[in-house]
């Protein structure tokens, strides 16, 4: 680049020695007498940590005491501390975008410990690159988008309507979607559950009735999600209504997805451990059943008294080759049911053939109760099922290796054997191919990382919760629903969402309307329009990631990527290969 | 209101609680105790199951929670009282604890941790390793800034009259820095040598070790670091001893040469004032001279130690009496401080008291000092008095040949002023004692002594300083013959310098503020025995210090108020505290120094002998840090940036905040408490979080070793549940995290060591989780071994290795013992019970087992039964990370709906 292009700049340059991290292995000094004779740095030093506190100050003070107007930080990784020096441009009323870090610590002074000579050099190529792109940075402002202060929760069970009720109380309208006539889901066809005795029922009319007490939930039945459009913050949702006899499409601009789907349960194949033998019924089916013992005060099956009970666990679960996940509530709910058992007539013999009890946490009271009240666990080597018959007088033969007591087979005859059956991800092709969800190997939806964003999905704007995600206790479930509140109020509650400004734009002039970059935009973000000279591009800028698949299509240079514009590369390319000025 | 939320605690419950709370746009007042946020996840390797670095997961989060704009992050700060106010909201008082570094300078460099002195177990390291009590809490800390562990000042310390900073020097010379040991000790005054060997050592007295197996031997600490300087450096210095502020062009007069006026000239002068120090004697050290005698302080030391003083500057002027001090100070002086001691002994008031061959003791050491000894060859000699003089009196008698000394006391051995060891020393050389026996006459011959007449005492009522006055027996008297008498029943100062220019307080004391060691005379100050009466040299030496500071306030108008301590000490420590936080004592035999006692010793040489160096260094070796700093002043010195503070002081400050967000977290099961798998005593057997330590990229060896002997562990063994689903232990809960985290290591280890066999003795395997138990088998397909049932105990064997004992219950059902190189303990997860005294005024529900209730815990996780407070993590019970994560999104929705309802109730109020 030529002199006369150059912007006079007022460039402020801190190279730092990480405590000895960098000074150690580049000769600091020579670094910033060589960028100083740099017509266009005001202000270069060398400090211990760039980072400290201290060294923040000195760099506010110095920005306003010399008018600077652009600010290069040498030192580590811009994934460490670009907020860092973002925050001090910003206290110094220095646009945050007309600083550049260069890394001169893992991409140097650690790279080439056995070349200090080198290390030198190579620091003051890469603080040239970053003054040259530094003097030819734009001020930016975050790209502001307006958000919608409402979420659609597709799925009525009990995290859906916990999660309504939770946007509702922090101001953000919701609409509920639930696919079935009825909202509540599994747990509205449950009695008391695991760990405190809650009736789902109960639980989830109590939800319902807090629901009607907020006027700004909307509950939709016989209804599901067909369409999303628009860009972050500000969605259009497509929701098909269903009767009996018609159907209606109607749309919600919403802000969020909470997707709470929730998950089915394992249904076993006839012939699996026995299943389709009169009396061997699963978890769900048993529960149903003791829930309607309580009021009759014996447990009866076909009308016969049940006097024992075998429960096989990890039934379509823990299989290799199978389902090999674990569903995580089933164990708890077993102990949980046999305690039931033991309140309705503590004679009933009951045996758990299990594989760990995993009644993990506070669960792990509950499962000293239940052996405790009389039952008797066992557990069976993975690779040896239990196997069931019937016998002559329809009790059924439960034979198992305890790998406790003896390597030998046992058989217990018992009235009732339990299969524990977890939970399997729901069919919902349609709404996962619509939201272009992400699922894991088990079919589960998959959030993008457990612990960094636990409730969040690739697809901006949806969110998922409760077990839908995976197999998990409806408390867990809950909880996962309300962290989902947090994270839609994160994005809606200020009515604006601030992005970073480093996106494309179009240079309308040059661009001749190709249509080329259309098609290479993987987040839907470029669109053309006619104008008096014709088809042009348009970015949108809410859409775009600032990834810059679109720049090197164009065949005008039409596009350029604010914050890394072509020249400002080129510049920093140029300045890459300016050598050391010889002493 | 001063923040919406205040959240206690920056784990990861508590940081993700924080960000999510400031993202919705709350101001969050976040409290954490330690000096970095990050709580415990930050310390662990990587984390299941998707085996993320930690770092690279807490960091992140780390550094969003401090650079938050609506977060205020208080560190090294904690709650100590929060009230519910009358409008729903709370008031939160917080105490910043003193860092005693200043963070807006502290660059983090860590050259304080490398020039500090002092190691204890690194908590950040799980104990394995040790840290400095100058530390930055571990290399990813945020903010990145040093601390100083300051538990309080250290017994010895703060026994010390004259504030010398005893566990300093001693955290030096057991460093090796005894130069730097010196130069502490010469910072308080010159008088270094003398204090190694003359010092009554009050410090080690209050040594934490005195209750264990015997103190630490700091006086010959002090004398070993002394000693090693004048070796090196000559007695006397080539150049200033110190170094001198500039010249301030005022100029101070000392009068007498002590202690006391020996260490106000010092510190004097080293501020710039020229000072000059009249001496009445021909020779300057007024007591430490002329009183006691060579064979505990030889006079080539006590020159060694003057020579300091006369090095920069100071100026003695010796046979220089001070009758007028008005004139002193006219003849150009801006201050005069008198340190004149106490000079006049006291007299018996007998009859022959002048007779030949009486004399009192000050007069006769003085003699002795000063080459004018008499000779007390064959002679017999009576010393009158139970005080340390009369020791002296009576060992110097012994030295110069007396065949015979008697030292009678008017009461007994127990009320005996004199030092204990000073008596057993004497008595040991062959001085003899009668008690309750008190002069009446000195019985003379033409003149000369030939005897004493005593009267027999008996023991009445106390008098008013608690001891029992002696009572006259009548009609008991008795005579002893002898050749001299020595009276050293007392002594005073000589009043005669000052009672015409300021008041005469009691016994002849110059008056003076005792705080300020003003006289009425504004310029006029005291210091030492002249003002107290006789004490020892360490108040001698705090009160020369405590003039040189007043002097230069008052010649400076400062105010002379306001200052209470010599230097910056803290609160002393208990004993109790610092004997209650060892897990275990090493018995020391205690090291102390030989003292040549010999029957009838005839010379003057130095009785005592110096430590070894390595006795020096095993004896400073045995300090138990009390205070943990030492005060040694070497970060003082080493900080790039001047940022430490040693008179930083806690702060505390009230905010109002709207809801609470508790994310206290949680304890681990401290191992010991299971004996019979040997924590604490076997030295390979560790704990899960040790373990994590080991394997974390910023771990302690750089390697996966075992504790005991360094070796590499082939053979690794895991018991889970310790502390877990165990009544005996009162806990019967299931701590969640081992079973997944025992798993997460044994292929971290597996990875770091192929060649090693990982077992894990487990009850149930709960893996119960998103791709857990995915996670269980894979480790199962690396190699790792599971066994079930539960280890009934480990022994040691010789080699450091170790022999489970456990029943194969899915085996043979025998009673197997298996050996291993090292045993993990996978401890679970205890309640944090420092919540219970969060509240002021109200109780916090906890659950039977002392974890935060969530009484409507099914709809309302987070929610506790107190309104406005909210509970996020594992503060309500055991939660791996991505529960904790997921349960702090929970608490903060039901934060924002609290706070949400607050504010409409508050715009309905405005409104109506």
């Amino acid at each position: 680049m030529s002199e006369t292009e150059s912007p006079q700049r007022r460039i402020g340059v801190y190279i730092c020695h990480c405590g000895g991290n960098i000074s150690d292995y580049v000769d600091v000094e020579r670094v910033r007498e060589a960028i100083s004779a740099d017509p266009d740095v005001v202000v270069g030093k060398t400090t211990l940590f760039a980072c400290a506190d201290g060294t923040q100050h000195e760099m506010i003070d110095d920005i306003h005491a010399e008018g600077l107007d652009g600010l290069v930080v040498a030192s580590c990784s811009p994934k460490l501390h670009t907020t860092t020096f973002r925050g001090v441009s910003t206290r110094a009323d220095l646009n945050p975008y007309a600083y550049t870090q260069v890394n001169i610590r893992e991409q140097d002074s650690w790279a080439h410990t056995d070349d200090h000579e080198g290390a030198t050099q190579k620091a003051i190529a890469l603080v040239q690159a970053g003054i040259a792109k530094t003097r030819l940075s734009l001020p930016l402002e975050p790209l502001r988008v307006e958000t919608v202060p409402a979420t659609m929760v597709v799925g009525g069970g009990i995290t859906g309507l916990r999660t309504a009720i939770g946007l509702a109380d922090i101001g953000i309208a919701v609409t509920i979607v639930e696919r079935e006539a009825e909202v509540g889901g599994w747990v509205g066809r449950l009695g008391p559950m695991f760990p405190h005795n809650a009736s789902g029922r109960d639980q989830i009319s109590q939800l319902m009735a807090e629901i009607a007490r907020r006027p700004t939930i909307t509950v939709l039945t016989n209804a599901e999600l067909v369409g999303k459009t628009g860009s972050f913050g500000n969605y259009t949702a497509k929701v098909k209504l269903r009767t009996e006899t018609t159907e209606e499409l109607r749309q919600f601009q919403v802000g969020t997805f909470v997707i709470a789907t929730g998950a089915d349960v394992y249904s076993p194949e006839v012939g699996e451990l026995g299943y389709g033998i009169d009396g061997v019924v699963t978890i769900h089916e048993f529960g149903a059943l003791v829930d309607a013992a309580q009021g009759s005060g014996s447990l009866t099956w076909q009308g016969r008294k049940v006097r024992s009970v075998a429960y096989v666990y990890c039934v379509g679960n823990r299989q290799v080759g199978g389902n090999e996940y674990c569903s995580k509530f089933c164990c708890a709910a077993t102990v949980h049911a046999s305690i039931k058992v033991a309140d309705l007539d503590p004679s009933i013999r009951q045996f758990h053939l299990h594989r760990d009890v995993r009644a993990y946490g506070k669960y792990e009271l509950m499962y000293t109760e239940s052996r405790e009240r009389g039952s008797v666990y066992m557990r069976y080597p993975d690779d040896a099922l239990p196997s069931i018959e019937q016998m002559p007088d329809k009790r059924l033969a439960v034979t198992v290796t305890d790998a406790l007591t003896s390597q030998d087979e046992i058989t217990l005859p018992v009235d009732l054997v339990v299969l524990v059956t977890g939970m399997v991800p729901r069919d919902n092709d349609d709404l996962t191919t619509l939201l272009k969800l992400p699922t894991g190997d088990d079919g589960f939806y998959n959030e993008i990382h457990p612990k960094l964003r636990p409730v969040e999905t690739v697809v901006d704007g949806v969110l998922i919760a409760g077990a839908c995600q995976g197999p998990k206790p409806a408390t867990e479930a809950v909880s996962g629903g309300l962290a989902a509140v947090t994270q839609s109020a994160g994005i809606l509650k200020k009515g604006f969402a601030e992005l970073d400004p480093l996106v494309a734009t179009v240079t309308e002039s040059l661009c001749t309307g190709c249509g080329d970059c259309l098609t290479t935009c993987p987040y839907d973000a470029i669109s053309s329009y006619v104008c008096d000279e014709g088809q042009k591009a348009s970015i949108a800028a809410a859409s775009c990631k600032g990834c810059g698949g679109c720049v090197p299509v164009c065949p005008e240079d039409a596009i350029d990527l604010l914050g890394y514009t072509s020249a400002q590369m080129m510049a920093a390319i140029d300045g890459l290969s300016v050598k050391e000025p010889v002493a | 209101m001063d923040y919406d939320v205040l959240v206690i605690g920056s784990g990861i419950g508590g940081m993700e609680s924080s960000i999510k709370l400031g993202d919705m746009g709350y101001k969050v007042l976040l409290v954490e105790k330690e000096a970095s946020v990050g709580g415990r996840m930050i310390l662990l390797s990587k984390v299941f199951p998707t085996l993320d670095c930690a770092s690279c997961i807490s960091g992140p989060k780390m550094s969003s929670t401090i650079n938050h704009p609506n977060i205020t992050t208080k560190t090294y700060s904690e709650v100590t009282g929060i009230k519910r106010r009358p409008d729903g909201r709370f008031t939160a008082t917080v105490k910043e604890k003193s860092t005693f570094v200043d963070w807006a300078a502290c660059t983090g460099c860590s050259d304080c941790q490398t020039a500090c002195t002092v190691a204890v177990p690194d908590e950040f390291n799980a104990d394995l390793a040790a840290r400095r009590a100058a530390y930055i809490a571990f290399p990813q800390a945020v903010p990145k800034k040093a601390v100083l562990d300051r538990e309080g000042t250290s017994p010895c310390i703060g026994a010390c009259p004259a504030g010398i900073k005893a566990h300093g020097y001693v955290s030096l010379v057991r460093s090796g820095k005894d130069e730097e040991a010196f130069q502490l000790v010469l910072d308080a005054t010159p008088l270094v040598g003398t204090l190694g060997r003359a010092c009554y050592a009050p410090c080690e007295s209050e040594c934490t070790r005195t209750k264990l197996e015997g103190p630490v031997p700091i006086r010959l600490i002090k004398r070993f670091a002394a000693d090693q300087h004048y070796a090196a450096n000559g007695a006397t210095p080539s150049g200033p001893a110190v170094e001198v502020a500039e010249p301030n062009g005022k100029k101070v007069a000392v009068v007498g040469s002590g202690p006391a006026g020996l260490t106000a000239a010092w510190q004097l002068a080293r501020q710039g004032y020229q000072v000059k120090i009249f001496e009445k004697r021909s020779q300057p050290g007024g007591f430490l001279r002329h009183a006691i005698p060579s064979y505990r302080l030889p006079h080539e030391v006590v020159d060694a130690d003057i020579a300091n003083l006369t090095s920069i500057g100071v100026e003695i002027e010796c046979d220089a009496k001070i009758d007028d001090i008005a004139a002193l100070k006219d003849s150009g002086y801006d201050a005069v401080v008198v340190a004149t001691g106490t000079q006049n002994a006291t007299p018996m008031n007998v009859p022959n008291e002048d007779a030949a061959g009486s004399v009192n003791g000050l007069d006769f050491l003085a003699d002795v000092a000063n080459d004018n000894a008499p000779d007390l060859t064959g002679k017999r000699v009576v010393v009158v008095g139970g005080g340390n003089v009369a020791m002296d009196a009576a060992r110097v008698s012994l030295r110069l040949g007396a065949a015979d000394v008697k030292v009678v006391y008017r009461r007994t051995r127990a009320e005996m002023p004199a030092h204990h060891v000073e008596a057993d020393d004497a008595e040991a050389e062959g001085a003899q004692f009668e008690f309750l026996v008190t002069p009446l006459e000195v019985l003379a011959t033409d003149g000369q002594v030939t005897g004493v007449r005593l009267q027999k005492m008996q023991l009445g009522a106390p008098d008013a300083s608690g001891r029992r006055s002696p009572e006259p027996i009548q009609g008991s008297e008795t005579s002893v013959a002898c050749d001299m008498v020595i009276s050293t029943i007392g002594m005073s100062p000589d009043a005669t310098l000052y009672e015409n220019v300021v008041t005469v307080g009691r016994g002849k004391r110059i008056a003076v503020d005792p705080h300020t060691l003003q006289t009425e005379v504004p310029y006029l100050f005291a210091a030492g025995d002249v003002a107290t009466g006789a004490t020892d040299i360490t108040r001698a030496i705090g009160a020369g210090r405590r003039a040189a500071h007043m002097v230069d306030r008052w010649v400076n108008d400062q105010p002379m108020t306001g200052f209470t301590a010599l230097d910056d000490r803290i609160d002393t420590i208990g004993h109790d505290t610092v004997l209650s936080r060892q897990t275990a004592f090493g018995h020391r035999n205690p090291i102390k120094g030989a003292v040549d006692l010999t029957q009838l010793p005839r010379d003057f040489h130095e009785i005592e002998s110096p430590l070894t160096e390595e006795q020096a260094r095993a004896g400073a070796g045995s300090c138990l840090d009390c205070g943990v700093c030492s005060e040694c002043q070497e970060c003082v010195h080493a900080c790039p940036a001047d940022a430490i503070r040693m008179d930083k002081r806690d702060v505390e400050n009230d905010f109002e905040v709207g809801a609470v967000v508790v994310s206290t977290g949680y304890k681990l099961f401290a191992a010991d408490n299971k004996p019979e798998y040997g924590w604490g005593r076997y030295a390979n057997v560790i704990t899960g979080m040790q373990m994590d330590r080991l394997l974390a990229p910023t771990r302690p060896f750089n390697t996966v070793l075992r504790p005991g002997d360094g070796k590499v562990p082939e053979r690794i063994a895991y018991i889970s549940c310790t502390g877990s689903r165990d009544a005996q232990v009162g806990n019967p809960l299931c701590s969640k995290v081992c079973c997944m985290y025992s798993i997460k290591q044994n292929q971290l280890i597996m990875g770091a060591l192929p060649l090693a066999d990982v077992t894990m003795h487990y009850m149930d395997m709960r893996a119960a989780g998103k791709r857990y138990d995915e996670f269980y088998e894979q480790a199962k397909d690396m190699g790792a071994q599971y066994i079930r049932g539960r280890v009934s105990k480990v022994t040691e064997k010789e080699n450091g290795d170790l022999v489970l004992r456990y029943e194969d219950t899915e085996g043979t059902g025998e009673i197997v013992e298996a050996e291993y190189d090292l045993v993990v303990l996978a401890v679970g997860i205890q309640p944090n019970r420092d919540v219970e005294r969060l509240f002021t005024d109200e109780e916090l529900g906890l659950d039977e087992y002392f974890y935060v209730a969530e009484p409507s815990e099914d709809l309302d996780p987070g929610v506790t039964d107190v309104p406005g407070v909210f509970v996020a993590g594992t503060a309500s019970g055991a939660k791996d990370i991505v529960d904790t994560i997921v349960h702090a999104g929970a608490a903060v929705a039901q934060v924002a709906a609290h706070l949400e309802k607050a504010e409409q109730a508050t715009k309905a109020e405005v409104l109506a």
